[in-house]
């Protein structure tokens, strides 16, 4: 896939978007939940980046069936999120039956062939075969892909994958590193305090400040 | 192996998949995948190169997953002001 910065760019804004609208930071809600709005931020924020591609549509698809994703996916899609859905109703019949015709075919052929060898199921002949299966569902919206469509989706989507692997992994290196010098700043202000009063109290007496200079090491404040 | 082409890889109505675009796709599958699973022979089975396919996206998926947590344990533990420095600076990079 050409142009993962941008791609990545694009991610990471919308996720960073994603992250402050489901409030995690606040705390609240279990870790499970925090966890979920997390992942489905980054999920979100990887089809909204890619744009309008098969599996974009079938993670979209998929994420919606869930009922607590709803508001999320309305807020962040707007109506992008309407019209898929109104579309989908209409052309939902079609494939169904297609589905139910073909499988109701492959019982049939199944019991036509009627042998009870292990192997022989009429679906998962060879080896390419099973393997195809097992990537369609791994691919989101891949069970309704040709070969064809499935292999350059997979192309696509794993590169994408891999882009929000890493950028997610940027992304808690910086808030981690700008955790521990949160931290580290939390102790200093402490030292300063102590040093102000004994620097007021070094300027009062010249005889005392010369000796003290000379005592302690310089201070850099 | 042309010949050998399994059922649901035989070209669709709509339009005729070549052989030649189908092997095309599975070597840039290939190329994708990270190296040390395969190595770069000539001849690598399509079904090998889709079961390392598979492998990739589960372990990139389960790896999601493990930032998901700890993005989230990180972000509940953090202030908000630090947070969002730290997000200006993710942008900036």
């Amino acid at each position: 896939m050409q142009a993962t910065k941008s791609f990545e760019q694009a991610f990471l804004k919308q996720m960073l978007l994603g992250i402050q609208l489901s409030a995690v930071s606040h705390g609240s809600g279990s870790l499970q939940e925090r966890k979920s709005a997390i992942k489905l931020s980054a999920d979100v924020a990887m089809a909204v980046a890619r744009g309008s591609k098969k599996w974009t549509r079938g993670l979209i698809a998929s994420l919606s069936k869930e009922e607590q994703n709803r508001s999320f996916l309305q807020f962040v899609l707007g109506k992008e999120f309407e019209r898929p859905a109104k579309i989908c109703h209409s052309s939902w019949k079609i494939p169904r039956s297609k589905n139910i015709v073909r499988r109701s075919l492959r019982f049939l052929s199944k019991r036509k062939s009627n042998i009870r060898a292990p192997n022989s199921s009429v679906l998962a002949g060879t080896l390419v075969e099973k393997r195809t299966q097992v990537l369609k569902r791994l691919v989101p919206g891949g069970q309704s892909m040709d070969a064809f469509s499935l292999l350059d989706e997979t192309l696509d989507y794993a590169a994408c994958l891999r882009a929000q692997v890493d950028v997610m992994q940027k992304l808690m290196t910086t808030l981690e590193a700008s955790k521990h010098r949160a931290d580290s700043d939390a102790q200093r202000p402490k030292e300063k305090f102590h040093l102000l009063p004994m620097v007021g109290s070094w300027y009062s007496t010249r005889k005392g400040l010369r000796k003290r200079l000379s005592k302690r090491p310089k201070l850099t404040l | 192996m042309s010949s050998r082409r399994p059922r649901s890889w035989q070209s669709s109505s709509a339009s005729r998949i070549t052989d030649e675009q189908i092997n095309d796709l599975v070597s840039k599958l290939q190329a994708v995948l990270p190296e040390a699973r395969i190595r770069r022979s000539d001849r690598v089975s399509a079904a090998k190169v889709l079961q390392e396919t598979c492998n990739y996206i589960r372990s990139l998926h389960r790896e999601v997953d493990d930032l998901s947590e700890r993005l989230s344990e990180l972000l509940a533990s953090t202030e908000s002001s630090s947070a969002q420095a730290a997000i200006i600076r993710s942008l900036l990079m």
